[in-house]
C-alpha cells in the first residue's frame, strides 16, 4: 500500500498535516493581551497600596481581582477545548515560560526597593509599572518563541523532512 | 527512527486532518475538533468511530457541571501509526527527489 500515492499527493498530505498542527497550536496559544491585562492589574493594586487610603486600596484590589480573574478565567476556559502535548514545548519552551515571570520579578522588585530607598512616594507603582512594560513587550515575544518551538517539534518536523 | 508505513485508513483526507490535530494535543474537545476542521457533528462522529474501531483513538464522554462533554485522545497505537504514516509520506516525497518545506 502507498505505492500508488504520487509524490505531489504525498507532499500535499504532509503540508496538510503541518498546517493542521499549526492551526491547533495557534488556536490554543495564550493571547498577547493576556500579559498586558495581568501587568495592568498588578499596577492597579500597587497604586492603591501606595496611596494607602482604604478607598484606593479597595478600588485597586477590585481592579486587580477583576483583571486576574477575567484574564486567567478566559485562558482557563480556552484550555478546556484542547491541551497541547507537553512534548511540543520541550525543555527550551519550559525554560522560556519560566524566564518571563523570573525577569519581571527580577527587575520590578529591585526597582520598587530602589524607588523606596530614594524616597519616592510610589515604590510599588514604580516596580509594577516596569513589570507591566516588560510583560507588554516580552509577552508577545514569548508567544512567538513558543510558537516557533512548537512548530519545530510537531510531528512532521520532528521526523525530519527529507 | 520511525519505520515508514503507509496507512490507508489515516490517509483519507478528513481522517488525516483529524489525526493531525489530535497528534498535536494530549486530548481535544469534540467541539474544538469540529469547529477547527469545519465539520458537522455527524460527519465528525462517523470519522471518530472509524478511528476508534481501528484502535487509534479513545473517546471519553463526561459532564462539566451539567453540560455534556466529549473529549478525544489519540492513543499510543494511533500516534505510532500516524508517525509511521508521516514517515512513509516523507519517504515517497524523498524518493521523487523533491523536498518538502515545512509550512508555517
Amino acid at each position: 500500500m502507498g505505492e500508488d500515492v504520487r509524490p505531489d499527493e504525498a507532499a500535499r498530505a504532509l503540508d496538510e498535516v503541518r498546517r493542521g498542527q499549526a492551526r491547533v497550536i495557534d488556536a490554543t496559544m495564550i493571547p498577547s493581551w493576556f500579559y498586558g491585562v495581568v501587568g495592568a492589574s498588578n499596577v492597579a493594586l500597587a497604586v492603591g497600596l501606595d496611596i494607602g487610603r482604604p478607598v484606593a486600596i479597595a478600588t485597586g484590589a477590585v481592579l486587580f481581582g477583576l483583571g486576574i480573574v477575567g484574564s486567567v478565567g478566559w485562558v482557563a476556559v480556552g484550555a478546556q477545548r484542547a491541551q497541547l502535548r507537553n512534548e511540543l514545548l520541550g525543555p527550551l519552551g519550559i525554560l522560556a515560560i519560566v524566564a518571563l515571570p523570573a525577569l519581571v520579578v527580577g527587575v520590578s522588585v529591585p526597582v520598587a526597593f530602589a524607588a523606596e530607598a530614594a524616597g519616592w512616594g510610589y515604590p510599588a507603582t514604580a516596580g509594577t509599572l516596569i513589570g507591566f512594560v516588560l510583560m507588554v513587550i516580552c509577552g508577545p515575544v514569548l508567544n512567538r518563541l513558543l510558537r516557533r518551538i512548537m512548530l519545530a517539534n510537531r510531528t512532521g518536523s520532528r521526523l525530519g523532512a527529507p | 527512527m520511525t519505520e515508514p508505513k503507509f496507512n490507508e485508513l489515516i490517509h483519507a483526507p478528513t481522517r488525516l486532518s483529524i489525526v493531525s490535530l489530535l497528534a498535536a494535543t494530549e486530548w481535544s474537545d469534540f467541539k474544538f475538533i469540529r469547529d477547527n476542521l469545519g465539520m458537522s457533528d455527524s460527519a465528525l462522529s462517523k470519522q471518530l468511530t472509524t478511528l476508534e474501531e481501528a484502535g487509534y483513538v479513545e473517546i471519553r464522554k463526561g459532564f462539566v457541571g451539567k453540560r455534556p462533554r466529549t473529549s478525544v485522545r489519540l492513543n499510543r497505537a494511533g500516534r505510532a501509526a500516524f508517525e509511521r504514516h508521516v514517515a512513509a509520506l516523507q519517504e515517497i516525497v524523498a524518493r521523487s527527489g523533491a523536498s518538502v518545506i515545512p509550512s508555517r
